[in-house]
């Protein structure tokens, strides 16, 4: 099994996240190009699904809380200052990411790479920092909202045993 | 009672933005947050259609559905499911599951709307058996037109309504709005940059959540053939510009069936009082006379046996006047009921002239009209 170029895997990656903010949230994604989460102190929230199968890896989407905040708001319809709960705003970043790894993992099966996702976990910080063990193919992808919040999909996987 | 929709999905997320879909909906939305759950609440409620996602702890969506279909109570329920996991296999997998349909997540409200509907009938809130909404209730009211202007207008004119005005300028933002907002009453401009104001008349009517909300179109007098269009259709009516408030009014009032018999009946010191407003006309006198008997009964009913009815912010007497005048003394008479009539010395000399009301007798105030509704020797008018 080879794994996908990196210009292939961005390209999914982009079009599969692009595609879920615009039908949950309608909002259009603006791609900043591969660049890493820029914590700048503020509270921040990561959804992780890992994929396992002819390719094994997680993928992490990193987002500011008070962006995730919003996006629970808009996909449960109620107004921001009613999203009171933490759990709330983990469960709508865990399905997040579990669409976009979902749409990721639906878009490796048309080139016959078969895996199955994990479920979702969450990480909340104002500091961390997910740090790949050597050798893992990483792939990070930067995306701003209209009003310039940075939203991060990071990829890391394993690499492949030779054939 | 409307049909039960079960979701069964582990993400909370899910459950709410499903609940939310079918909330302008008289339906009841059931949840279960695994397969275990979902079974024994599909057993205990035995819901019309089951929404069930596929990656969930305890029992997956797979294993649900095989328990469901060998379960002889419950196999026939259709089955609708719900998967992050657009890969083929997964597809596959759940094609060979017998299920109605599936759809895979991100997924548009309108999409599971649309796709439940194929299986159930789905009815809007508040169109069967529910109370009727009122006239002065908050009613909702999509403008769509180019010219902000005319929503302006609209909004000044109905200013002493408790209607909430929300215009948009083009068919997305309406389409966009009608799916987070649920309007009771649209107003489309039919002359709208190509023809919009009815392709966007089509678009409502194909979704669920708008295919029976009333829908208006909005258009000069002389603009004959777009008129014709629109009723041809199946627009709900036609406003012409420039806009008569009142007029609009009245169409959107009969148009959701909005109860205004408050307007004319009122329960003032043990009296009912029919009230005429300034602005009668033949229109207004049949919604009067709609309502009259049941009003009168239901005051009868509580106690009340005397009866005013009140023309006295009327400037003349016309033959809509006398017909529904006439209607109320053969009422009061029927049930017994002490009635005075309270009018402007013009009124009462317009009456003056006609045969069929040349005895009318009205007093000059509520309070004087109340004073010889207290004379015992009074029966009726």
């Amino acid at each position: 099994m080879t794994f996908p170029m990196k210009i292939d895997l961005e390209k999914l990656v982009t079009s599969v996240f692009q595609d879920v903010f615009m039908t949950s949230f309608r909002m259009n994604m603006r791609m900043d190009g591969p660049g890493a989460y820029l914590l700048n102190g503020e509270a921040h929230i990561a959804g992780a699904v890992g994929f396992i199968g002819d390719m094994t890896g997680v993928a992490y989407i990193y987002l500011p809380v008070s962006l995730a905040r919003r996006l629970t708001s808009i996909v449960v319809g109620i107004d921001e200052a009613d999203v009171d709960a933490d759990e709330m705003i983990n469960d709508s970043v865990g399905e997040i990411a579990n669409m976009i790894v979902g749409g990721f993992k639906g878009k490796l099966s048309q080139s016959n790479i078969l895996c199955v996702l994990t479920i979702p976990s969450i990480v909340r910080g104002s500091n961390f920092v997910v740090e790949p063990v050597s050798d893992t193919e990483r792939f990070v992808c930067s995306f701003r909202t209209e009003t310039n919040q940075q939203v991060v999909v990071e990829v890391l996987i394993k690499p492949s045993k030779p054939e | 009672m409307g049909p039960k929709i079960l979701t069964v999905d582990d993400s909370k997320t899910i459950r709410l933005i499903i609940g939310k879909a079918f909330k302008s909906f008289d339906c009841e939305v059931l949840e279960a947050c695994n397969g275990v759950e979902g079974l024994a609440v599909a057993a205990k409620e035995r819901p019309d259609i089951i929404i069930l996602d596929i990656t969930m702890p305890v029992m997956d969506g797979f294993e649900t559905l095989t328990k469901l279909k060998s379960d002889p109570d419950l196999k026939g329920i259709p089955v609708i499911m719900l998967t992050a996991e657009a890969g083929r296999d997964n597809v596959l997998k759940i094609a060979k599951q017998g299920v109605r349909d599936y759809l895979i997540k991100p997924f548009k409200e309108e999409l599971i709307i649309d796709r439940v509907s194929r299986v159930i009938d789905l009815k809007p809130k508040g169109g069967g058996g529910n109370k009727a909404k009122r006239f002065d209730d908050p009613i909702r009211v999509l403008v769509v037109d180019d010219k902000p202007a005319i929503c302006d207008q609209i909004t000044e004119g109905l200013k002493d309504t408790t209607w909430s005005i929300v215009g948009k300028s083009t068919n997305g933002e309406a389409v966009d709005y009608c799916n987070t907002h649920s309007p009771e009453v649209i107003l489309v401009s039919l002359s709208l940059h190509e023809s919009a104001g009815f392709t966007l008349f089509q678009m409502l009517r194909t979704s669920q959540k708008t295919k029976t909300v009333p829908v208006f179109g909005l258009c000069v007098k002389t603009a004959v053939e777009d008129q014709a269009r629109a009723q041809q259709m199946g627009f709900t009516g036609i406003i012409t510009k420039p806009i008569d408030i009142e007029e609009l009014k009245n169409k959107v009032a009969r148009s959701l069936s909005l109860d205004t018999s408050y307007k004319y009946f009122q329960l003032k010191t043990g009296v009912l009082n029919i009230l005429l407003p300034v602005n009668f006309n033949n229109n207004v006198a049949n919604e009067v006379s709609a309502h009259l008997r049941s009003k009168v009964s239901e005051a009868v009913d509580s106690g009340i046996d005397k009866v005013i009815f009140d023309v006295s912010q009327l400037r003349a007497a016309d033959i809509s006047l006398i017909k529904l005048g006439l209607e109320v003394i053969q009422l009061c008479a029927e049930l017994s009921l002490k009635l005075r009539m309270l009018g402007s010395e013009i009124v009462s000399q317009e009456c003056k002239k006609y045969e069929e009301t040349a005895g009318w007798r009205f007093a000059s105030s509520f309070d004087e009209a109340v004073a010889q509704l207290s004379n015992k020797d009074l029966t009726h008018a």
